[in-house]
Formats: structure tokens, sequence, C-alpha cells
């Protein structure tokens, strides 16, 4: 990511009001992740996989904080089990802000399935999510998908692919 | 050792602790041992996803003490928890693990640690929750429930606990969104802060 990319994730999240972000880190968000650790007006909580992190924002969003949980894609289908039962079970929302692996213009094979499951397993838990792929679109889509999440209760999901991450 | 009379010491020693928990009978012997808390607890139906919720709520509230009440099934299923709060070491969370050895609400099929040869406490160490103690009768129970309240790190302690439910006890009618809503406007209460406001006019 190109640091005006990473300074326009860091701008929206802060638009947002968030303080604490969990993440598992990935090679498309490399430079995003030591800027949130550097960031003083945001606490970074490392995780041992997205859906503990999933559910750690959870427990933010109780306490009247707004967290947000930062990940590659495929840590979409490590948290499905923890966002199915607190966000269609009790109403608690998580914001995800994800890279896009596995779209268009991948090289790796590995990351086909990130690709292919990604917007199936997004629409099967109703979860409303933007792709961005220009830089001047990510902090408007990071605030939204925070306002849609706190009229909902429900989560919402930001995937940042194209020339954003590559 | 049973879990209703761990619950009875714990509830005795709480008042303006929140408290989130787990799945199973453990929720309807909670909301008769503690009437006093209902509202400070967030009853949830969720496996493996109890600790890190407390841990989200501790770092939100680092000024509130939160209780934690897994159970062996709920924290197996999810054991890299115990790592995250290892690492993290919130000052505020004291972790209850109701380890009853089975799955006892679907008719009581065993956990892992059944076979004796798995310990959680020994688990959480290793994964550097250094407090982390196993309890087999209620007056140790009680005196962890008195340190981990008071602690400045994070306490675990597994509750050896039988496979029986308190018979008698009133169920809860709640489902989970209004058992959040109730959570969540007694801390806006207590804490006197807004998490679910008004919607904007326009």
């Amino acid at each position: 990511m190109k640091p005006s990319a990473v300074d326009a994730v860091i701008r929206g999240l802060k638009k947002a009001g968030v303080s604490i972000v969990c993440y598992l880190p990935d090679s498309l968000f490399k430079e995003l992740y030591p800027a949130l650790d550097a960031d003083p007006d945001i606490r970074t909580i490392r995780v041992t996989n997205e859906g503990e992190g999933a559910a750690i924002c959870g427990g933010v969003f109780l306490s009247g904080k707004r967290a947000a949980l930062v990940m590659e894609n495929s840590g979409l289908r490590a948290s499905v089990e923890p966002l199915a039962r607190m966000g269609l079970g009790a109403g608690i929302p998580v914001v995800m802000l994800m890279s896009y692996r596995g779209e268009l213009g991948e090289n790796n094979w590995w990351a086909i399935p990130h690709g292919i499951t990604m917007e199936p397993v997004l629409n099967a838990l109703r979860i409303p999510y933007r792709i961005v792929t220009e830089e001047e679109k990510i902090e408007r889509a990071i605030a939204e998908a925070f306002s849609w999440s706190y009229s909902a209760y429900y989560h919402s999901a930001v995937a940042l692919g194209g020339s954003v991450v590559r | 050792m049973k879990r209703f009379d761990c619950m009875k010491a714990l509830a005795c020693r709480l008042s303006d602790e929140l408290v989130i928990l787990s799945l199973g009978a453990s929720v309807d012997e909670w909301y008769n041992a503690a009437p006093h808390m209902r509202d400070a607890s967030l009853f949830q139906q969720q496996l493996g996803c109890v600790s890190a919720q407390a841990f989200g709520l501790a770092a939100g509230l680092p000024h509130r003490r939160i209780v934690s009440l897994d159970t062996d099934g709920g924290m197996m299923f999810n054991l890299g928890i115990l790592a995250t709060i290892g690492n993290e070491q919130p000052h505020n969370l004291f972790i209850v693990v109701w380890d009853n050895e089975c799955y006892q609400s679907i008719g009581g099929p065993p956990t892992h640690t059944a076979s004796g040869r798995v310990d959680i406490a020994a688990i959480a160490r290793g994964a550097g929750v250094t407090r982390a103690y196993t309890a087999r009768t209620v007056e140790e129970f009680d005196g962890h429930c008195a340190e981990g309240l008071a602690a400045q790190e994070p306490h675990l302690v597994v509750a050896k606990v039988s496979g029986t439910v308190q018979p008698d006890i009133k169920r809860k009618h709640s489902d989970g969104r209004e058992d959040k809503y109730i959570f969540v406007r007694h801390v806006e209460r207590t804490e006197n802060i807004v998490i679910m406001g008004p919607s904007e006019h326009n």
C-alpha cells in the first residue's frame, strides 16, 4: 500500500471514532499495520485468528468504544461463527476492513479461494459491503460502514482491492 | 463441587462489575444465583467467544472490573484468546472457566478435559496468563474470586464442577437481542455514556 492509502485508512477510522483495532497481519496491508501500531490515538490488539478478533470487537462495542477488525479477506471465513452468533443472534455489530485477495489480477494460486469465497460468504451472512479500488474513496467508505453498522446494529465490511493494495 | 454453589459465592462479591457468560444451563443458573447482577450480565449463547468479548469489554472500559464466565467446551473452542490475553495483560479481567468435563446442555458427552490429560489452567499459564489456577472446593474457588476481583493482571480459575444442574431454577425468558439491550442500557446508565443512541433527523 502507498503511504497515502495508509493515511486514508487511518483518516477513515478516526472519522468513524475508532480507538481500537484488532488485526491479524497480512501481506497486502503490510504497510498499514505498523502505521496503526504507531498511531497514538489507536490501540492495536493482535489476535491469533480473525474470529477471535471479531469477538473482541463485539466486546468493545458493548463498552461504548469503537473498534475495527482489519485482516485479509480469508479472515472472513475464520470469523463466520462469531459473526453469525453475535450479529444474527444478539445484534452486536463488527465493522471489518479487509484486503481483497484473489480478485482479478491475483497471481498467487493459494489466494484464489479467498476471492471466490469472499462475496458469497458476505452475502450468506447478509453483510453489506463495498469494494474500494480508488484511494480517494477509502475514507468515506470506512466512515459510511460505521454509520450503517451503528444504525443497523449489524456487521458491515469494506474490501480494499485493485491499485489501492497492489 | 456444584457450579451453582460457586456462582452464589461469586455473586456475593459482585456489585459494580460487568459479567459476560457462556451458554447452556450455566446461563439459567447465573440468572438465579445472581439476581442483583441480571442487568449487569450479558447472557449469551455462544461457544468460543465469551472470554474474547469479555476482553474487548475490558479493553474498552479499563476502569471497570470485567468477569468472564466461560466453560471448558467454550475455552477449548478458541484457545488462542488465552495467548492474546497473555500478551495484552488486561488488569481488569477475571476469567472463570466452569469445567464440568462434558457438553452438559446436550446430554453430557465428554469434552477433552474429561480424559484427565487436558489441563486448561496449565494451558493458560503456558499462554502467558501466569495467574491461572484450578479450584476443586467452593472455599478454594471463593478465594480465587477474592483475588481475581482485586488483581492487577489477568486472573483465571478453572472450577472443576459436577455435571449436574441446579433443580427447579427459574428459566430466563429473554433472547440474545433483548439481553444485549438490557446490558447495553446498564452500561450506558452506569458509565453515563451513549452506546446505542437516537437516530439522526435527516
